[in-house]
């Protein structure tokens, strides 16, 4: 029966030549590690919030009336409400974790030269889209902490001269936080960023598709020597087929991360929703030791260290610019980075200062 | 040459910084550290004078009295009891904006029972609203609950000390000792509300039924008649216990929540144990 279905299939797909070409003829260096598996947990993760999202938008009001009312009823009133929500909630941070952690990585193994540049910079298009969904999504429940959160995140580009005002206005739709700010997040988060997100995941993975994926730098199977004067994809000493060996890896990773996100839901459920996130928005009244999210932490610290606002907008700015280009900056062959003391100092100083600022504007 | 570039663009974007330091006076100062929404109660004119050295130091001290009450934790700001503008230093006073200032100790009941409506009546027809009808002189809202810096009530008001000031205390040890069992269950109720917000249930059917059965809790204390209490405690003991269940129930579905997403969780890792062992054969 199941041969004669698989049969049928493939009569009219073509489906084992497909798997034979494109997956077992797609090959993988032999000595790849657990990091290379990131990426495609990144997409689980995407996945997963884009299902639970369309489950969460059968109830969800986007109206500063009803928003606060309508997620409590998915919360308590709507079978498994809870369930969908927390898995959008944990996943969605974990998300964000993930692309950094993706993107540290493929950093310290120099994964980036020559002729990867376009697959870091949409990777770090990515990040900033990730992050773009966050702010977007973290307002929707029109609960305290989102509304004050979001006060504060909105502000950071008054800073800027001649055109704060009109970004930060553009933003909320007026001077505050108000109706008009939730219906602006509200389609951004269900109607630009995910077609945007899309367009930009499906590039990426086009790129790694066509280029091959790069090895480790201190991997035997290394074997790119030529020069990058034409396009051709990456060939390897020693590889194995994608189809299944490292599919499986990759899906054995995809199964650590939802035993990570059941974990979390199950024995820290209230991590990333303090008491002030049960609390209906109120913009009267100012909850004491609000922040923003995590993630938002250490750029909002050192703005809060810089005594002249405009000129830590200007260096955070300057910092998203040269992280977007750097693989075009930092242009020279050595992939190694042991062997490039200076860029491992400052990297690991800059990841210290972020995780040390991330601190502080947590405990401050 | 693109480094070139590059390095420029950094020096011009630092320099215009440098160039445009202390821009924004304000925004550097204020706004990721003020607290936006109690930034109306600093702004109130009544308190602008109340805290200036102006005023005698027993006047001065009410802003900090109000600060540290239940009123002030439920937005219940100088002008919503004694009227007058609050936003408006000129007119603050002024009763053509319905000031009405400290009231006469025989006026005390009228002026807190504009909100306080049921308590209000009942105490009217109290023993202790009698005597302060009948002398003008009786004991009212203040003499137990103090001006400004009123606390959220809880029984332990009821105590010798406050009530020996007037009275003995028998009496009233026999109503506290009515009242007692209720109010233990409106504070188990209480904690039970708090620990359900954080753990990211909001239940606010719970917490309405509360406040209204709680309000009128409240009011039986003020008829000071143990018979009546005695009476209409059953009553409200009925109403907490349904509020009591139904939390019950949602602690309930929490430890169900709980052991459902262990089993997912459990799952996903039977899940992995079983591609970690198919991806090892293929390799052995």
């Amino acid at each position: 029966m199941w041969q004669k279905i698989r049969d049928g299939v493939n009569i009219r797909t073509g489906l084992s030549e497909l798997i034979d070409n494109k997956l077992k003829g797609y090959r993988v260096p032999s000595d790849t590690n657990i990091f290379y598996t990131i990426g495609i947990v990144t997409m689980a993760a995407y996945i997963v919030l884009a299902i639970t999202g369309y489950f969460l938008l059968m109830y969800y009001v986007p109206h500063s009336e009803h928003a606060f009312g309508s997620v409590q009823k998915i919360m308590t009133v709507i079978p498994f409400g809870w369930f969908v929500r927390m898995i959008h909630i944990v996943v969605a941070n974990l998300m964000v974790a993930l692309v950094f952690i993706h993107l540290v990585s493929i950093f310290f193994m120099g994964n980036y030269k020559k002729p990867r540049e376009l697959t870091w910079l949409i990777g770090g298009l990515v990040l900033l889209t990730t992050l773009a969904f966050c702010l977007s999504g973290y307002l929707l429940p029109w609960n305290q902490r989102s509304y004050w959160a979001t006060t504060i995140v909105t502000n950071i580009p008054t800073a800027f001269p001649v055109l704060g005002d009109f970004i930060a206005n553009t933003l909320r739709g007026g001077e505050t936080i108000s109706e008009i700010t939730l219906t602006r997040f509200f389609s951004l988060h269900v109607g630009f960023l995910p077609p945007v997100f899309l367009i930009l995941v499906g590039l990426h993975m086009f790129l790694v598709w066509r280029i091959g994926l790069s090895v480790p730098p201190l991997s035997s199977s290394a074997k790119e020597e030529k020069p990058w004067t034409g396009y051709r994809p990456v060939s390897y000493s020693k590889s194995y087929p994608f189809y299944p060996n490292f599919l499986l890896k990759e899906v054995s990773m995809v199964m650590i991360f939802f035993v990570v996100t059941f974990f979390l839901i199950t024995f820290m459920p209230m991590l990333f929703l303090p008491e002030a996130a049960n609390m209906p928005a109120d913009p009267l009244k100012t909850p004491p030791h609000i922040k923003p999210e995590w993630y938002f932490l250490a750029p909002y610290q050192m703005l809060k260290m810089i005594p002249n606002k405009f000129f830590g907008i200007s260096i955070q700015l300057i910092a998203i610019v040269i992280f977007l280009f750097w693989p075009f900056i930092d242009s020279g062959e050595e992939r190694n980075i042991l062997k490039r003391p200076l860029i491992l100092g400052v990297s690991l100083i800059l990841l210290a200062a972020w995780f040390v600022l991330t601190v502080m504007g947590r405990y401050s | 040459m693109k480094k070139i570039f590059f390095f420029l663009f950094i020096i011009i974007f630092a320099v215009s910084s440098f160039v445009a330091a202390g821009y924004r006076e304000l925004f550097e100062k204020e706004f990721l550290s003020k607290p936006w929404g109690s930034e109306i109660k600093i702004e109130s004119a009544c308190l602008e004078c109340h805290t200036s050295d102006a005023m005698n130091i027993e006047l001065q001290q009410i802003p900090q009295d109000w600060k540290a009450s239940w009123h002030y934790q439920n937005d219940v700001s100088c002008h919503d009891c004694h009227g007058g503008d609050s936003e408006d230093a000129t007119m603050a006073m002024s009763h053509k904006r319905s000031f009405t200032g400290k009231p006469d100790h025989k006026d005390v009941p009228e002026f807190c029972g504009k909100c306080h409506i049921g308590i209000l009546k009942t105490y009217v027809e109290s023993g202790h609203g009698k005597s302060h009808i009948v002398t003008g002189e009786g004991p009212t809202c203040v003499t137990c609950h103090g001006s400004h810096n009123i606390q959220k009530v809880n029984i332990d008001i009821i105590n010798s000390q406050r009530c020996s000031q007037c009275h003995s205390y028998e009496r009233a040890k026999i109503i506290k000792q009515a009242l007692f069992l209720t109010d233990k269950k409106i504070v188990a109720i209480e904690n039970d509300i708090k620990v359900l917000k954080t753990k990211g249930v909001y239940p606010e059917q719970e917490e309405k039924s509360l406040f209204d059965t709680q309000a009128k809790f409240r009011t039986l204390f003020h008829t000071i008649d143990v018979s009546v209490i005695r009476d209409k405690t059953d009553f409200f003991t009925k109403k907490l216990n349904v509020i009591q269940d139904n939390l019950k129930a949602t602690f309930g579905e929490l430890s169900f929540r709980k052991k459902y997403s262990t089993l997912v969780m459990l799952l996903f890792a039977c899940s992995w144990i079983i591609i970690f062992l198919i991806t090892r054969s293929r390799k052995d």
